[in-house]
């Protein structure tokens, strides 16, 4: 099963993913065509902002079973066999929210899209790339992601990288080779910086 | 809007210091304004590649941007490292807020000439001695000569600086001969006001080097031709048209508008304009005029550095700083705007919009849409002064008195420190302030300077910082927006000197002073240079040995930064609050934290708590002291 793995201290809040999603779900498939659209494409991916201006990039799971869809009323929200991916039949979708309601990462939307040819919102939510995953590309967040915050791969595959991190972290504390490099110490300075800056602001929690 | 009132508090709380700020941010949300700290909200999350500073936007091979965590991409598409980018960017900023100041201090002097030459309308040579002072400098010969041939040669000499060819700038000379050694070494004497900016708008091109190293360096040239170049020439061509300022009383906060007069507020930062609105608002027909539409009187305030500039040599009330614009108008009781540049809104007349304020531009390089341009000409300014007086009062009856909530009680404090002020209330010579400094009453002096910015709680940096240093009995002196703070806080009166340690309070008391100094607008940042030189001249050190420090807690702007790296670049340590857009580089980080020290015996260093800011500068001065063994 492939998956989109969001390792959070990697995410900085460019919003890359943003722009490249909502580029991926027009028609023109560019960025200058894409910005001068009616309906506008919006993104599927949401990076929010958390305790201490720290972010995390919040998309679909695609969940299996997936309760968005075991709610939907008329079917709408189906899987697709091929992809593994909860994909949208917008013409059934009647923006009841129902799947929202039950959506466990508050990841559904409802926009307008060139999709269906309707005045009216239907659940846009992420539809995992399947396009691009037909023809072997990777979903457009992950292509876009330039500090290895997302990542797309068989699930396991994923995991495996951090089970065997964590090994050689317990068996050998300093100066282990790891896969998945720390964050480093100017990074680490700068989150701190902006976690006290947080603390006397607006942001104060 | 109906908000709940405890929520309201809360957020009110977050977002100022100060109780009378408290009071309209609360009435700005009530009335559903949107503020800075509004959109910062909704610019979370800013970009991280941006905030690091590996972000390059220069060129249309890119935009490109690095890794940060060490992956791939390691290097824009022309082969800049982040160390590189980096460095760019930091040079692009500082050249624009080097810009900034330089260009604001060309204004001044191109009135100072028109003045001498007859073609200016209202102003003045006021102070004559000074002029003379600055005249020799410059080697003009002064024997013999009318206040306006003096003038006339002094503007000319230094409009020349703009763009000398002769390689340095006159008023580089003050810092002393030790300090001036070591800017020789490091071949950063800058060579024109001008030329330093261009050539860092030029090396900032794609394939002008790629030794960040060596951008740095330039960028510590370009800003001591700010600092002790256009910055300086800002502040003593103000001093000789509108006079060198000296102590005053004068109040501070919103607090500072009044219910029944027509109020006016003075925004931005060359006083060149706003100094003929003092004199217009002085007109008999104007203040007749005033009365007949019902209001008791015509009141001016000032806001950020314009104010700063008034209140220095008018003891004219001063709303606030930046953060303060948008309340001002909040207040519902503000007739006119009247804005120069620099740190203006630019939605300041969407805030407008929401009253019955009327935004009036006054400079041709700073054209808002949706304000009145009533364009500054020497030639004529008095006349535009008046006519803006005059839009004030018409626009008075306008005012919906429903729609006013002006804060109680204004700050008592004082102002108009400059050096000479502070020369003079020592005798003369800093004698008495170094023997005090060397009998350990006074351990050392902290230049608190720089902004107000909405990701800090406004005026917390400044008043947390000032506090904990007066109570180290640290001397200090302010400018800009933290002094304006300082002085809502009520830190800017000799009272406050109970605040501090027994020996720098006891220096006070004997003179009267506030532990706190109100030395003046952001350029004259330039006097913080000329005490501290001075002061060094008579010790016949460098600058960098003595006991001196810069903070800038609130800083937001590229101006600031011109004004943190000629600070260090002098020899004084600076300690920034808001990281600036270096962490992306850890090279960067440490030639400016670190490897600076070693050059130049000073360096930076960011540290977003004010109290252990205060730590870091009570080290480096006490560091400072042992150096010269006291």
């Amino acid at each position: 099963m492939n998956t989109v793995m969001v390792k959070p201290e990697r995410c900085i809040g460019c919003r890359h993913c943003e722009v490249a999603c909502a580029i991926e779900h027009s028609q023109n498939k560019t960025l200058f065509g894409a910005v001068s659209e009616d309906p506008i494409p919006k993104p599927r991916i949401h990076v929010e902002v958390g305790p201490g201006l720290l972010t995390f990039p919040n998309r679909c799971r695609h969940c299996d079973p997936a309760p968005c869809l075991q709610v939907c009323p008329t079917g709408a929200l189906q899987r697709d066999a091929e992809t593994d991916s909860v994909i949208v039949d917008y013409a059934k979708c009647i923006a009841c929210a129902a799947c929202a309601m039950v959506c466990p990462f508050g990841i559904i939307q409802f926009d307008k899209t060139y999709q269906i040819a309707l005045d009216r919102n239907v659940n846009t939510k992420c539809d995992h790339c399947i396009d691009r995953q037909r023809t072997g590309r990777i979903p457009a967040c992950v292509e876009a992601c330039k500090t290895g915050a997302l990542e797309f791969g068989d699930v396991n595959d994923l995991i495996r990288t951090n089970r065997k991190d964590f090994t050689f972290k317990i068996l050998r504390p300093s100066g282990a080779e790891v896969e998945v490099p720390e964050v480093p110490p100017n990074i680490q300075a700068y989150r701190d910086i902006m976690k006290s800056i947080a603390d006397i602001g607006i942001f104060r929690d | 809007m109906y908000i709940d009132p405890k929520v309201l508090n809360e957020e009110a709380e977050k977002r100022c210091l100060d109780k009378t700020d408290q009071e309209i941010v609360q009435k700005a949300m009530e009335d559903g304004i949107e503020t800075a700290w509004d959109r910062l909200r909704k610019q979370q999350p800013q970009c991280g590649f941006g905030q690091l500073g590996i972000c390059c936007n220069r060129c249309v091979m890119g935009p490109c941007r690095i890794d940060p965590f060490g992956g791939e991409p390691k290097r824009g598409v022309c082969g800049a490292t982040n160390d590189l980018i980096t460095a760019r960017n930091l040079l692009d900023d500082l050249a624009t807020g080097a810009a900034a100041h330089s260009d604001h201090g060309r204004e001044v002097i191109q009135v100072l000439l028109e003045t001498a030459e007859g073609k200016s309308q209202g102003y003045q040579i006021l102070d004559a001695e000074k002029l003379k002072t600055v005249a020799t400098e410059y080697g003009i010969e002064t024997e013999g000569k009318s206040k306006e041939e003096m003038a006339k040669a002094l503007a000319l000499a230094m409009l020349e600086e703009f763009g000398t060819i002769k390689n340095e700038i006159q008023l580089s000379r003050r810092a002393p001969a030790k300090t001036q050694e070591m800017w020789k070494k490091l071949g950063i004497v800058p060579r024109s006001v001008d030329r330093e900016i261009v050539e860092a708008m030029h090396r900032v091109h794609m394939g002008v080097g790629a030794d960040y190293a060596n951008i740095l360096l330039h960028a510590l040239r370009a800003s001591l031709s700010d600092g002790w170049g256009g910055s300086m020439m800002a502040t003593e061509g103000s001093d000789i048209l509108f006079g060198t300022p000296t102590p005053n009383t004068a109040l501070a906060n919103l607090g500072v508008l009044k219910k029944d007069e027509v109020n006016i507020v003075m925004h931005g930062h060359n006083p060149i304009l706003s100094e003929m609105v003092v004199i217009a608002a002085d007109d008999p027909d104007l203040k007749k005029l005033a009365k007949e539409k019902g209001a008791k009187g015509i009141n001016l305030v000032g806001m950020c550095c314009t104010g700063n500039e008034l209140l220095m040599r008018h003891g004219i009330p001063i709303a606030g700083n930046e953060l303060d614009q948008e309340l001002a108008i909040a207040t519902g009781s503000v007739e006119v705007m009247v804005i120069d540049y620099q740190c203006i809104f630019p939605s300041i007349t969407d805030t407008a919009k929401c009253y019955h304020t009327k935004v009036v531009s006054t400079s041709a390089l700073s054209k808002v849409p949706g304000a009145t341009h009533m364009e500054f000409h020497p030639e004529n300014a008095l006349d535009t002064a008046k006519e803006i007086v005059k839009l004030a009062i018409e626009n008075y009856p306008n005012r919906n008195p429903d729609r006013v909530r002006i804060p109680d009680k204004p700050m008592k404090m004082m102002a108009g420190f400059s050096e000479e002020a502070i020369r003079g209330a020592l005798g003369g010579s800093y004698k008495p302030l170094i023997d005090a400094i060397v009998a350990g009453k006074i351990r050392g002096a902290v230049g608190i300077v720089g902004c107000n910015n909405p990701k800090v709680k406004q005026d917390y940096g400044h008043i947390t910082l000032g506090k904990e240093l007066i109570k180290r009995d640290i001397l200090v002196v302010e400018t800009g927006c933290a002094a304006i703070a300082s002085g809502k806080a009520g830190l800017l009166v000799p009272e406050a000197a109970s605040l501090a340690g027994d020996g720098l309070r006891s220096v006070c008391e004997a003179l009267k002073i506030p532990p706190i100094l109100h030395m003046g607008s952001c350029v004259d940042c330039s006097r913080i240079l000329v005490l501290a030189a001075n002061i060094a001249k008579e010790l016949n050190v460098g600058i960098e040995d003595l006991p001196l420090g810069g903070a800038a807690p609130e800083w937001y702007s590229q101006k600031a930064i011109s004004i943190g790296a000629y600070f260090v670049a002098s020899g004084v340590f600076t300690v920034l609050d808001v990281p600036p857009k270096i962490f992306g580089s850890p090279n960067v980080i440490n030639l400016l934290t670190e490897g600076l020290n070693g050059l130049i015996n000073a360096a930076f260093a960011v540290e977003p708590d004010p109290v252990k800011a205060a730590d870091i500068l009570e080290e480096v001065i006490e560091k400072k002291r042992k150096g010269l063994g006291i």
